[in-house]
């Protein structure tokens, strides 16, 4: 079963003009042409006539869902989900940062998206592996069934098994190459802390150059904050101008959240987030 | 006139390597960059264009001043001393020679003069190095309708267009021509390939990449009269995500802050380059900040760039060389925002 | 020279801190290495205190708080405890030895606990060696003026 992109783009552009037309929404997040048709935008359509410019392809994999928390509480969204954006659409209603009455969300159940800097496909090597959204009030699109189950942590494997001096190296090498561009952050739907952590000065957790010591210091007090609530969405590697493979530690972190505490990220409005949660039987097992 | 086999352009970078220190684009992970080679087979002119712009020569991310220890009641320091020998700065496209030209104006031509950024532009010999004019343009470049040719020599000290599988190199400068004297790994040019360079260069200057050529001081007014139209600035920002990357990326964004980073006694003053577009960029100590939102500063920017440059300095603050377009992690492309402006 | 590991101990005001004073008062013997930092309780731990620790020279970090159960807080451990599995888990994946951090309960009347966990841990580091993977390296030092 191929994906008909452009049979989601029209569905996507009714769903929009008609939740528009009716008042339902004042915005709709979704995506438009940039630059050339390997390179769509974020895109926001506030009227009938932005319906038009909307567009969906295999290189739209932006997660919309980090603008959410651009707008005023009460604003009425409409929003475009991908399997892994449905996923942060929910930890964000778990946070309350945004409230469920206040969107309609607008599932898309895909597989085969592209990276467009590079034009390669996009697998659960760096992404979260589910085809279809976890929440939805309209599905564009059928249901993907069939394709093979492809286990999120399986790239995993390969690092845990190797030495932790080699892993060391391996990090502390690829942290050298970091150059504080912040693109990682502000990709990421569950960033939205102001100040964060890294601009403060009071203290200062990290130095503002690019060394080592301070990217070890952004990167890893960011993947803490993140733990058991990033989504797995796998954006920040790709907005990562050095290509940083990041989502490799997420990745680790979200599998220790998933085992220590039986819950991922962004899989049900009911659920608290894991460590802002406790149960007075929780194993001291984990602390070994 | 000289020439080599591209082939052989690690012997030059030997010989180079040899009289000084050498920066020449080396294909990493992510992309080419420009780095000091150690290595002469590292040099590769494989590329379209760099992932980060050579401004790093002049102006490193991160530049130490003074070293300081803070010994009981005693503060001892000194001045970081910049031991600099020769540079070859290898391989720099045209649209990023401009680029060191615009930020002269800032480093050296408004009366207060960086030594550091001086001291490196004396130093070093650049080796521009023209694009293909044969080959189509990348998406994101719009270097031509800022003026700047593809082949364009003017800014470099030696210049070099690849004809076939042969490198040419000319000498622009004194400086580039002292230098081209004594490379021994360099053959002469014929008559024909001097032909070929010279017209080149011309056809250069009537190679397109996207947008049509604009008029700066219409770009200038206009923005200047649309600043407080905030509604045009919203829908313009509503996808950035006001991270840093295209400030990073560019060669003529000099904006930076001056930290102090100490450790326990010791420490270093040091400049890192810093952002317009992050969100504490005009954090006050008051607590107050004037651009909180992403329409501010992207409107900030694009305005520096665009409008308050031109007025000030009489030239635009771009180069067109498409780095921010290619980074952008959304695909803002910020011409467009210009290009979209005009039209309000 | 043999090696003596810096250890910094984090204690929760109410339990371990307590059960430290009196390992102290008993006059039991243990270790001098630890460094001990109290805090109110073992929620207040921040996880950067412990990346940031190894940054400045830590050879190994040790936490100690209340029982699950009888934080002074009531819930202030359970969050912790939780927290600190994932710092553990993020430490041992960037490349650190287990060994180095650790988490203990330990309460007020634990005095004998308190200095045998502090004496098998600074036995642990030390036979783990210095820290260097996190540890900034300090400037060069300046030539005299």
């Amino acid at each position: 079963m191929s994906i008909n992109f452009k049979k989601i783009e029209d569905s996507l552009k009714a769903e929009a003009k008609k939740l528009l037309e009716e008042g339902k929404v004042s915005i709709v997040l979704a995506y438009k042409k940039g630059y050339d048709d390997k390179h769509p935008m974020p895109y926001v359509a506030r009227k009938i006539s932005d319906v038009e410019n909307i567009v969906f392809n295999e290189y739209c994999t932006a997660n919309m869902a980090r603008y959410l928390v651009r707008y005023p509480r009460g604003t009425k969204i409409a929003i475009a989900v991908k399997a892994s954006d449905s996923r942060a659409v929910i930890q964000l209603i778990q946070e309350d940062k945004v409230k469920r009455e206040d969107l309609i969300v607008l599932g898309i159940p895909v597989y085969g998206m592209k990276n467009f800097k590079t034009g390669k496909t996009i697998d659960s090597k760096t992404t979260c592996g589910i085809y279809n959204p976890v929440l939805y009030d309209v599905l564009l699109g059928e249901e993907v069934h069939g394709q093979p189950v492809v286990p999120p942590y399986g790239v995993l494997i390969e690092y845990e098994k190797i030495d932790k001096d080699a892993r060391w190296a391996f990090w502390e090498k690829e942290f050298d190459r970091c150059i504080r561009c912040y693109a990682c952050r502000k990709a990421c739907p569950m960033c939205y802390c102001d100040p964060c952590f890294i601009d403060q000065n009071k203290p200062k957790w990290g130095e503002k150059s690019p060394e080592s010591h301070g990217n070890l210091m952004y990167h890893l007090t960011r993947f803490h904050h993140l733990a058991g609530r990033c989504i797995d969405c796998g954006e920040c590697s790709r907005a990562c101008p050095v290509d940083i493979p990041l989502y490799l530690f997420h990745k680790k972190v979200a599998k220790e959240c998933e085992e220590m505490f039986g819950q991922a990220a962004g899989m049900s409005i009911e659920d608290k987030p894991v460590l802002v949660n406790f149960r007075v039987d929780d194993s001291d097992k984990i602390l070994e | 006139m000289k020439k080599t086999a591209i082939q052989k352009i690690s012997d030059l970078a030997a010989e180079l390597l040899e009289k000084g220190t050498l920066v020449a684009p080396i294909k990493e992970d992510a992309g080419f960059n420009f780095r000091e080679i150690s290595d002469a087979k590292q040099v590769d002119l494989n590329f379209y264009n760099t992932l980060m712009s050579p401004k790093s020569a002049f102006f490193p991310q991160t530049e130490d001043f003074v070293r300081y220890n803070k010994n009981k009641s005693v503060l001892e320091a000194q001045c970081v001393d910049m031991n600099l020998g020769p540079v070859f700065l290898f391989g720099v496209r045209p649209c990023d020679v401009k680029s060191f030209e615009i930020m002269d104006i800032h480093f050296s031509g408004t009366g207060a003069v960086d030594p550091y950024w001086k001291k490196r532009r004396e130093a070093t010999t650049i080796f521009g190095y023209a694009f293909d004019p044969n080959a189509p343009a990348d998406g994101a470049d719009f270097y031509s309708t800022l003026g700047i040719g593809a082949a364009d020599p003017e800014g470099s000290d030696i210049f070099m267009i690849k004809k076939g599988d042969d490198l040419l190199f000319k000498a622009v400068t004194p400086k580039g021509e002292n230098l081209l004297a004594s490379l021994s790994s360099l053959a002469d040019a014929s008559k024909d390939e001097i032909k070929y360079f010279d017209e080149t260069v011309v056809s250069g200057r009537s190679f397109k990449t996207r947008f049509t050529c604009v008029d700066t001081k219409v770009i200038a007014k206009k923005l200047e009269d649309i600043f407080h139209k905030t509604e045009f600035w919203d829908k313009v920002s509503e996808a950035c995500l006001s991270c840093g990357v295209c400030t990073f990326v560019c060669p003529t964004c000099y904006c930076f802050d001056i930290c102090d980073e100490t450790l326990f006694s010791q420490g270093v003053r040091r400049r890192v380059w810093d952002a317009c577009m992050f969100t504490d960029f005009t954090l006050e100590a008051s607590g107050h900040n004037p651009r909180t939102k992403v329409y501010q500063r992207l409107r900030q920017k694009i305005c520096h760039k665009y409008s308050f440059h031109i007025r000030k300095y009489g030239v635009i603050s771009c180069v067109g060389c498409g780095r921010c377009t290619r980074n952008c992690p959304v695909n803002i492309d910020i011409f467009s925002i210009v290009d979209e402006a005009l039209k309000e | 020279m043999l090696f003596e590991p810096k250890i910094l101990g984090i204690a929760c005001n109410w339990c371990t801190y307590t059960g430290a004073d009196l390992a102290g008062t008993t006059r039991l013997q243990y270790p001098q290495n630890l460094r001990v930092v109290r805090v109110m309780c073992s929620s207040r731990i921040n996880p950067s205190f412990i990346f940031r620790a190894f940054q400045l020279g830590a050879d190994g970090v040790l936490v100690g708080g209340c029982h699950p159960g009888d934080c002074h807080y009531n819930t202030g451990n359970l969050y912790a405890r939780r927290r600190l599995a994932v710092t553990k888990k993020i430490l041992e994946f960037a490349g650190i030895e287990p060994g180095r951090f650790r988490v203990e309960w330990i309460s007020a009347s634990e005095g004998n606990k308190f200095a045998e966990v502090v004496t098998e841990f600074t036995k642990q580091v030390k036979n783990l060696g210095p820290q260097t993977k996190f540890k900034i390296e300090q400037q060069p030092s300046l030539e005299k003026i």
